[in-house]
């Protein structure tokens, strides 16, 4: 298999797509990209771009409105499987609480699972300032992504912008930090190592990962294995989870000087942080002398217990036009919740959805009441 | 005299009955009707029934009282049932004979409707129609007068509706606990076809979506016959729970905010509140947003849809329906759901309205009607006798 065709960059809204090129430009030649966004003014940097909704929306965006934009994708959806065509991982990034990224990525991450497409979905959620409903969207949406999705990975705005004061180098450093951890990501799996991970062993891993924290730091020097422990421990993105840690994988970059002891020092670091109780331990090394000569950088994924299902059970490889049956495989994602009055009535069963359960909330469409 | 004859649909939010006359000209009319609200039923399904029984008494008591102050003298005992809900199916089967004499005459017609009727079904499943679509001499398809035709193969193709008999009897047993003898069970989808399509519309193709309280029958036709029938068990009652769901309200609050506020469009200008009375006198009145009321109600319907669509995707149907939709049924009443379909489904859209049958002039939304007057017309069409008038078991209306 070809690693380069079979893992896919997928953008999604104004936010989403601006990490995505951060990444694109970051990594060069050599990484499938498709960004998504109901504005037409998203695909001027982009090399494939889905536009959502443009008999809806005309290519001028949402507007900051989940209910159109989530509109715009059912409108706009069946035009993304020829883009997919031959994708086997999509890695989403996305901004959730409100516009595209809160209204497309669901319906966007559901096509993919519906095709037997694990997605890993990194997505930054709301500032704190900018409100409860904004929160509240956010929230609504993040536990339908992960019904769907193979491995989530949602990052509070608040935990990445450090102290920066103006909001322009918040929002500057929000992107940096998502593009930097997700380029070091697709490093580790497209570049060449001592000790390998490649697209089809991180499939198998995240297919049912479910919820999960990700930091990715870089030191340089001498002591440079023992700082990026020492950041690890402190890092704010690994210390947002509220479940104990049951799997990591731990990605270690650097050039050819990379030493034994220093994947050690690393290796225990963040055993020793985060590992007591976690049953799998995954460890890859990149060696690249060009983008990492004297510098160590690691990408470090860990997924919490309360995530989905062991990793043993691999789900299918997608085929294109055969939708409905791979749906009809699939366990219902929700409980009785919401069935109200028809709880002791026989249910009505479409494509593995109990439709007697609210559709908004099957839809995870987030209400402004 | 004139004939009557009775329909009467135990719906999941209402039961109703009407009465049928047919005129001079044999035109039928419907000269008395009444519906009461539901209790016990779910789904279109009968889930208590001496609940059941309690409806079906009142509205034979309001029936009574209407003609009772029209003067009217009749006796009712009996009526049609229409039915509806998800355990109703619709199989496709072939009735195949020799053509003995190289010819199709009267001998191989009749033959080949005997073997149409041989379908066997589980004994838990009771037929409620069967319905004759076309006829097939050899390779030749679509042929709907096959007599003097040559070949050695005449095959006529039907669509045979069936039910779940337990669901049927509940209806029957609460039905004679109320004094009212069921005559035959009639399928409301069809029902309300008949009633509301005229033979263009059937001939070019077109889809009736009949909108209940616990259920959503439809009914494709083409080429003049009935080409695909079922029922999917959604219906405004969903709306409903969702709305309640949604806003936490109770279901009589969330029912008087689908009829009176939502709509099936979101963005449809109007106060962007709307205001929640209390549910008891204690309680204050809220308000909530007018657009995620439309939200949830759209969602619910366009998903309903989309399981409509894809159904007729499968079974190659969908780009058959030239003539368009027609809605019928209580669900058809929710505000703007016309325009909803007509932008879904890619299709004009009507509502409606019976048009073989008169009286129903003065009726606010006559659609709703449209499956007891198509049950009406079959009482007409079919009955023999005609005999609901004397000599049965049965109520006295002075």
């Amino acid at each position: 298999m070809n690693d380069s065709s079979s893992m896919m960059l997928i953008g999604i809204g104004g936010g989403g797509s601006a990490i995505a090129r951060g990444v694109r430009r970051a990594f060069g030649e050599g990484l499938r990209f498709l960004a998504i966004d109901t504005d037409a003014a998203t695909a001027a940097d982009c090399e494939d771009f889905l536009l959502l909704g443009g008999n809806r929306l005309s290519g001028r965006g949402s507007g900051g409105d989940i209910v159109a934009a989530r509109l715009a994708t059912e409108d706009s959806i069946n035009s993304l499987d020829p883009k997919i065509e031959g994708v086997r991982l999509a890695i989403i990034v996305t901004s959730l609480g409100g516009g595209t990224g809160g209204g497309a990525t669901l319906e966007t991450v559901k096509r993919l699972d519906s095709l037997g497409i694990p997605s890993i979905v990194f997505a930054t959620t709301p500032f704190t300032f900018e409100g409860e409903d904004r929160q509240r969207s956010a929230r609504g949406v993040m536990a339908m992504i992960e019904e769907a999705a193979g491995a989530t990975f949602f990052v509070p705005l608040d935990k990445i912008v450090g102290n920066a004061e103006r909001l322009d180098d918040a929002m500057r450093r929000a992107v940096d930090t998502m593009a930097s951890a997700v380029t070091l990501f697709w490093r580790l799996v497209e570049k060449p190592g001592y000790l390998r991970l490649d697209a089809e062993r991180i499939r198998h891993l995240v297919s049912k990962a479910g919820r999960g924290r990700f930091a990715a730091v870089s030191s340089m020097g001498p002591d440079r294995a023992r700082d990026i422990s020492d950041m690890i421990a402190r890092a704010p993105l690994l210390t947002t989870g509220s479940g104990p840690v049951r799997a990591i994988l731990c990605g270690v970059l650097a050039g050819e000087d990379l030493r034994l002891s220093e994947i050690s020092t690393i290796s225990e670091g963040v055993r020793s942080a985060f590992g007591n109780q976690a049953t799998t331990f995954e460890l890859a090394t990149v060696n690249d002398e060009d983008t990492f000569s004297g510098r160590i950088s690691v990408v470090l994924l860990l997924f919490e217990a309360n995530a989905k299902d062991d990793y043993s059970e691999e789900k299918p490889a997608g085929v294109l036009g055969n939708k409905r049956k791979k749906r009809a495989a699939k366990p219902l994602g929700i409980g009785p919740q919401g069935r109200g009055r028809f709880n002791n009535a026989e249910p009505t069963i479409w494509n593995s959805e109990d439709l007697d359960i609210p559709t908004y909330l099957r839809r995870g469409i987030s209400l402004d009441v | 005299m004139s004939n009557f004859y009775a329909a009467m649909e135990i719906g999941t939010t209402r039961t109703v009955l009407a009465i049928g006359e047919e005129e001079v000209g044999g035109r039928l009319k419907i000269t008395c009707h009444a519906e009461i609200p539901s209790t016990g039923v779910r789904k279109s399904q009968i889930l208590d029934i001496n609940q059941a029984t309690s409806s079906i008494k009142s509205v034979l008591h309001a029936i009574e009282k209407k003609q009772s102050e029209a003067g009217s003298t009749i006796t009712l005992g009996n009526a049609y049932l229409v039915v509806s809900g998800q355990h109703i199916k619709a199989d496709p089967f072939q009735g195949m004979v020799p053509i003995e004499g190289a010819k199709v005459g009267p001998e191989e017609l009749d033959a080949v409707f005997r073997s149409s009727r041989t379908m066997q079904i589980p004994k838990d499943r009771e037929f409620l129609d069967i319905v004759d679509q076309d006829y097939e001499v050899d390779a030749l398809r679509g042929i709907t007068a096959p007599r003097g035709m040559s070949g050695r193969i005449l095959k006529l193709n039907t669509l045979q509706i069936h039910a779940d008999r337990n669901r049927i009897d509940n209806a029957r047993t609460a039905a004679d606990e109320a004094k009212l003898e069921i005559r035959e069970p009639l399928f409301a989808a069809t029902c309300a076809a008949d009633a509301v399509l005229d033979e263009h519309e059937k001939r070019n193709g077109v889809l009736v979506l009949d909108i209940g309280g616990g259920s959503t029958g439809y009914a494709a036709y083409s080429d003049g016959h009935l080409v695909t029938t079922g029922v999917i068990g959604v219906g405004g009652d969903h709306i409903t729970n969702d709305i309640a769901h949604a806003f936490q309200t109770t279901n009589a609050q969330a029912e008087q905010l689908k009829i009176e506020s939502a709509s099936a469009i979101i963005g449809r200008p109007g106060e962007p509140r709307v205001k929640v009375p209390g549910s008891s006198p204690l309680m204050e009145t809220r308000t909530i947003s007018r657009r995620a009321l439309d939200t949830v109600v759209n969602a619910r319907l366009r998903e309903l849809l989309t399981v409509i669509r894809e159904t007729l995707e499968d079974q190659d149907l969908f780009n058959r329906l030239h003539a368009g939709v027609v809605l019928t049924g209580g669900g058809a009443a929710m505000h703007d759901i016309d325009d909803l379909v007509k932008r879904e489904l890619g299709m004009p859209v009507r509502t409606g309205k019976p048009i073989h049958v008169d009286g129903l002039d003065g009726e606010k939304f006559p659609a709703s009607f449209a499956a007891v007057a198509g049950a009406l017309m079959y009482a007409s069409r079919t009955d023999e006798d005609r005999s609901i008038l004397s000599g049965l078991i049965g109520r006295f209306f002075k």
